[in-house]
């Protein structure tokens, strides 16, 4: 009992929380009595179910057929998907090349230089010559865009007055008929008889092999064909499933699909082994550090393993970190902390709060732990709403998958820390510069959004340490790491197998592992600075308060 | 002669504006006073004002003026704080960074270094549609902090303090308020972005010694990246007027413009990188204006989606923007909200 | 907690703004009572208030609280309760609401603090419209309310900054009432405005303040008869001023007449109150039709006048 008689229990630590609990309280009351507040934590809303439909509708659609590597399709609309046209040595971008089309074999020429400019027999030509025809194949015939000449059934036209390649040139891929009853052609022909070729002009000639059928394969043969084979050691590994690298018994073996591609090499990776991935391991954790395969092998997994699951993780990051650190965690700060008490100043109001018996110091504190109330359940109920919606529906055998709510809850966790560290640095700021500390924030704002940005997309360039989101978003990839230790893999594999399911730039491993590799460290750390920074900027501001004289 | 007493003929320019100074000084109301112990009516006659009103476009241009001209001198114009003025000023300076670099390779001789600098920078159509368009700085960092100090207040600060009523108690309507509020952010967002660009493209043809045949190649690119910058300033004071007319203060304005921009750029930009539809980018401001941007300049787009979407959306954000406006002016209360 | 030491203590106490002097050298005491702080705007009242709340610290002197400086600590605000001349108030909120969230302030339970907002409202008269939102109270429902958020901890000094500015004259009377019972009760009331008659209807104990300077502390009435001894005027409003003149100046607290204007008498007297008791007498005795007798002087500014110039 003190002097007042009071018990211990109504000592000066109760009557403090109580104010404490009043000023949170105020504070929330008046955060809801404001409009802002509800546009915003609307937006917000708006935005989160926004990504839901997206990520249903994807869901819908199914993770199950993605032709990682592009060639169940068929280019040229001959019918055969690229798979297989590559397997018969035949180009997919041209419709007259296909499986038993008959490839042309080069037999001989007649160069610009050569000396001896006619030649005569049955072939199938190219070039510009003369033409006197004991036969001529009608049926082989084209126009402009095919290079074969358009004989029109044999009624071609007559040719101009004048010498051919000497007065007038004829059209490519065209010929025509002089009054002699010879032929001016220019292109591909089939026909037997006399070629005389001009000087300067330049005939090529030989054979297409014999025409056979060859049962169009279905597409669907060449999605998710070549799964990734490995397990789990290091070293030369993959199997390719599907032969395309190995290409053993093929009928024949293609150039380049297009001229600019290099003929195939089935040891790309130079390691001295056809066909293989190179696995490369950390000795000491047992992490992927690279992959490193040949061309064309585990190329096109199974989806529903693979890409589907990715596809889920880079989803579940891509909204913590874009939508609920660098959007929500920047802006529901920028609308809601800077007005705490600057708002009280400006309205007139501050002095109910200042003739109380409550420390100034501890009035900020209080201040912004209100905000956090109003912002943490806001942004703990988003969490958990994407939380449960996207463990429902994602792939997976599980009715619901657990696992994924570690990462929610380290999302949510980040979030919270980082409208913690802007709330009381914008509030600070409001305090210490009342008339200029709102273009400060504005400028502020715009810094974090571009830090956070880099963030993304380089998380290890040191000028983003100079930024809360980069900690913000450190928190999430940590978590990601620690609780699905495989993305490393996972992200790895994408940008290995060129598998585009955005976890390779989305999801890097965390940068402040103080060298160990370590999640939990990275989340200690971040956690541990953002925290600092927060509690600092309180005291700052409390401090600055205090001493402050208000008019 | 003073700048803030610039005397015409003995009529200062507020005056010839608005004609305060034709009669209205002795001007009285005549009150007739009866002395009666009861009470008393007042009879009053109000003389109606002969004085010169000056033509429509010179009080509008008075307006204007007052907003523009405070950016560089604060005697009588509208104030722009000295961190805005830094800022506009450092913007200003970091978008003029192109012309430095080739007046360096200019320098430079023909040695490699200058080669390279004039490669890098020199005219071409990805450094014009870059120079108005490019996202990062330039759309990430400048245009938008640009905008959002110097719109943000527009009308927000005139709603919060009542200024309005200094306007809408002399002869200007709303439509001449909004429209010059357009119009001087406008050419003070201009000023940065397109007089920038401008004088980079100048730059460096001066700097390069180019002559007439390369000016008449790269003119018609120079004509697309001027109405693409153009069409940037147009689309971002409306919506960042817009978003003035609705707030009660220039920093919520403000924050609202960054959060209108980054939002909508960094929603599509995640469902583009997660499900491979870019159609979400026609709800962004930013992206909208760099696709018209690019067919402008003839720059392959790097968009899925039809340039007409853009084209559309870029007329409806600029359309139910100054709906907004207009109808937030034509309510708006000539008092201190 | 020095429970013994005066409500408020002000030592030599200076405070500047820049160039502009707010409080220049003011040293006094109050306890107990109501005591009314007088002075024109700008006065230094408010500088007074905000020095006492401690939002302000003292370029000189010290300010003392209950014995503590309210700069340095918060303490002694637990027995003070202050309502400020600002107008604004939450207006979202009840006036319960505002009243028993103000008293958590303080450190009472929520039930505690909606019992005491209760019946603070009651003694305020605000019982009726306790539930509905201040934002469409009155002026004078505010003032009230401002005064009930001030009493709703029970203090011992309370500081009304303004009270009555503003308001109609019903609001007036019953604020004037409330602030009467409080000073009965035995409470210490600090009141300021800038109107004498209403400081008048409410206390006889003063504080005059003129340019941040201390002019006068004390009863009213005694600084009435020590101003009674300078000069006043007195303006008679007469279709023959002269005739009245004439009767006037033989008697004993005239000693001038002026005619300033047609139809007006001004006389000049060093003690106001005896000229006004022999003024009907002369009236009557002169037959003389008079349409108003005024006095000039009895406003703070001529008080001011005579108590900085001494004329």
């Amino acid at each position: 009992m003190d002097s007042q008689g009071r018990g211990l229990s109504e000592s000066v630590w109760t009557s403090l929380d109580r104010k404490a609990g009043a000023v949170i309280e105020l504070t929330v009351r008046q955060l809801r009595n404001k409009i802002s507040t509800w546009v915003v934590m609307a937006l917000g809303a708006l935005l989160m179910t926004l990504l839901l439909v997206f990520y249903i509708d994807a869901i819908r659609d199914g993770f199950e057929s993605i032709d990682n590597d592009g060639d169940s399709f068929d280019e040229d609309n001959d019918g055969y998907p690229m798979g297989q046209e590559r397997k018969y040595g035949t180009s997919d971008w041209d419709g007259e090349s296909f499986p038993g089309s008959g490839n042309f074999i080069f037999e001989g020429q007649i160069d610009w230089n050569a000396p001896d400019r006619s030649i005569s027999g049955n072939k199938t030509w190219e070039g510009s010559a003369i033409l006197e025809a004991t036969w001529i194949d009608y049926d082989y015939s084209g126009g402009r865009w095919s290079n074969i000449i358009d004989w029109d059934d044999g009624n071609v036209g007559q040719c101009q007055d004048g010498d051919p390649f000497d007065d007038w040139w004829p059209d490519y891929a065209s010929a025509c008929m002089q009054e002699d009853g010879t032929y001016v052609v220019s292109g591909k022909l089939k026909a037997s008889g006399n070629l005389f070729v001009p000087e300067g002009q330049y005939l090529s000639w030989g054979f297409f092999t014999q025409e056979f059928f060859v049962e169009p394969d279905p597409p669907e043969m060449y999605i998710d064909e070549d799964g990734i084979d490995w397990d789990g050691s290091g070293g030369s590994q993959g199997i390719d499933d599907d032969g395309d690298c190995l290409r053993v018994g093929w009928p024949a073996q293609a150039e380049g699909e297009m001229w600019w591609e290099d003929p195939h090499n089935p040891d790309s990776n130079r390691n001295g082994v056809s066909c293989d991935v190179v696995w490369i391991i950390n000795p000491n954790t047992g992490e992927v550090v690279s992959i490193n395969g040949d061309d064309l092998v585990d190329e096109d997994p199974v989806d529903a393993d693979y890409a589907g699951e990715s596809s889920h993780r880079a989803f579940v990051i891509a909204s913590g970190k874009v939508a609920f650190v660098l959007l929500l965690g920047l802006f529901l700060p920028l609308f809601l902390a800077l007005g705490l008490v600057r708002d009280e100043t400006e309205r007139g109001t501050l002095h109910y709060l200042l003739s109380k018996p409550i420390h100034r110091g501890e009035f900020i504190t209080y201040r912004v732990l209100g905000y956090l109330a109003v912002v943490s359940t806001y942004v703990i109920a988003l969490s958990l709403l994407m939380a449960l919606i996207t463990s429902l529906i994602g792939p997976g055998d599980e009715l619901i998958r657990f696992g994924d709510f570690p990462v929610w809850v380290g999302i949510a966790t980040a979030t919270i820390l980082v409208l913690a560290a802007y709330g009381s640095l914008f509030n600070t700021i409001g305090l210490v510069m009342p008339k200029y500390g709102v273009y400060l924030c504005i400028i502020i704002g715009v810094w974090e959004f571009a830090m956070g940005f880099t963030s993304i997309i380089s998380p290890n360039s040191p000028v983003t340490f100079l930024s809360i989101s980069h900690w913000g978003l450190q928190i999430i990839d940590a978590t990601v790491l620690a609780t699905w230790p495989d993305t490393l893999q996972y992200s790895q594999m994408s940008s290995a197998f060129g598998l585009e399911t955005g976890l390779e730039w989305i999801w890097r491993p965390p940068v402040h592992t103080l060298g160990t590799g370590n999640p939990y460290l990275s989340i200690a750390t971040s956690v541990t600075f953002l925290s600092f920074v927060s509690l600092i900027l309180i005291s700052i501001g409390s401090s600055i308060f205090q001493r402050k004289e208000i008019m | 002669m003073s700048d803030e007493l610039d005397i015409a003929g003995g009529v200062t320019r507020m005056e010839s504006a608005f004609g305060s100074g034709d009669g209205d000084q002795d001007a009285q109301a005549t009150v007739a006073q009866k002395a009666e112990i009861k009470g008393a009516i007042f009879e009053q006659s109000y003389r109606p004002w002969r004085g010169k009103l000056g033509p429509r476009w010179v009080r509008n241009y008075s307006i204007y003026r007052h907003h523009v001209y405070g950016l560089f001198t604060s005697k009588g114009h509208r104030h722009y704080p000295i961190m805005v003025r830094l800022t506009i000023l450092g913007i200003f300076l970091f978008s003029l960074s192109p012309v430095a670099m080739l007046f360096l390779a200019s320098m430079g001789g023909n040695g490699d270094f200058g080669e390279i600098l004039s490669r890098l920078w020199g005219i071409n159509r990805y450094n014009l549609w870059g120079q108005v368009l490019g996202f990062f700085p330039r759309n990430m960092c400048m245009w938008p902090l640009l905008t959002a100090l110097v719109v943000g207040g527009m009308i927000s600060d005139d709603r919060s303090n009542g200024t309005s009523a200094i306007y809408f108690s002399r002869p200007v309507n709303r439509i001449d308020y909004t429209a010059m509020k357009f119009l001087s952010s406008a050419v003070v967002l201009g000023f940065v972005i397109v007089f920038s660009y401008i004088l980079y493209y100048t730059g460096a043809i001066v700097f390069r010694g180019e002559g007439w045949a390369f000016l008449i190649d790269t003119f018609p690119m120079f004509i697309g990246g001027l109405i693409a910058g153009i069409l940037l300033v147009l689309t971002y004071t409306s919506i960042g007027l817009a978003l003035s007319s609705i707030s009660q203060s220039r920093f919520f304005a403000g924050v609202a413009f960054l959060a209108t921009i980054y939002g909508t750029k960094m929603v599509a930009f995640l469902i583009e990188s997660q499900f491979d539809s870019s159609i979400l980018y026609i709800f962004s401001p930013y992206d909208v204006l760099a696709h018209i941007g690019q067919w402008l300049l003839g720059i392959e787009s790097n968009y899925d989606h039809s340039l007409a979407f853009s084209v559309v959306s870029l007329l409806l954000m600029n359309g139910i923007s100054i709906a907004l406006l207009a109808s937030r002016v034509s309510s708006l209360e000539v008092t201190r909200e | 907690m020095s429970s013994e030491s005066p409500a408020v203590i002000l030592e030599s106490v200076s405070k500047w703004y820049g160039e502009v002097i707010g409080i220049n050298d003011i040293s006094l005491a109050i306890d107990g009572g109501v005591t009314g702080v007088l002075g024109p705007n700008g006065a230094g009242k408010s500088t007074m208030f905000k020095l006492l709340l401690g939002r302000l610290k003292p370029n000189q002197g010290s300010v003392r609280l209950f014995g503590t400086d309210p700069w340095e600590s918060t303490a002694p605000f637990r027995r003070v309760g202050y309502v400020s001349e600002t107008e604004p108030l939450y207006e979202w909120m009840t006036g319960l609401d505002f009243v028993s969230t103000m008293a958590r302030l303080h450190g009472m339970t929520r039930e505690e603090a909606i019992d005491r907002a209760e019946h603070v409202l009651d003694f305020v008269g605000l019982t009726d419209v306790r539930h509905k939102e201040v934002g469409k109270y009155s002026k004078g429902m505010r003032q009230r309310i401002k005064i009930a958020h001030a009493l709703v901890h029970d203090p011992d000094l309370i500081i009304l900054d303004e009270p009555l500015h503003g308001c109609d004259p019903l609001a007036r009377t019953s604020i004037m009432s409330v602030i009467r019972e409080l000073g009965n009760r035995g409470k210490t009331v600090i009141v300021s405005s800038h109107i004498l008659e209403e400081i008048e209807r409410i206390t006889e104990q003063i504080v005059i303040l003129h340019n941040g300077r201390l002019l006068a502390l004390g009863n009213l009435h005694a600084i009435r008869g020590l101003l009674d001894k300078h000069p006043h005027r007195i303006l008679i409003e007469t279709e023959s001023p002269r005739e009245l003149a004439k009767a006037l100046i033989s008697r004993e607290p005239v000693y001038g007449v002026r005619f300033p204007d047609q139809g007006y008498l001004e006389i000049q007297t060093s003690n106001l109150s005896a000229a006004h008791s022999i003024l009907p007498q002369v009236i009557v005795d002169s037959g003389v039709k008079v349409r108003s007798v005024e006095n000039p002087d009895d406003n703070l500014e001529s008080l001011l006048g005579y108590l900085v110039g001494g004329g």
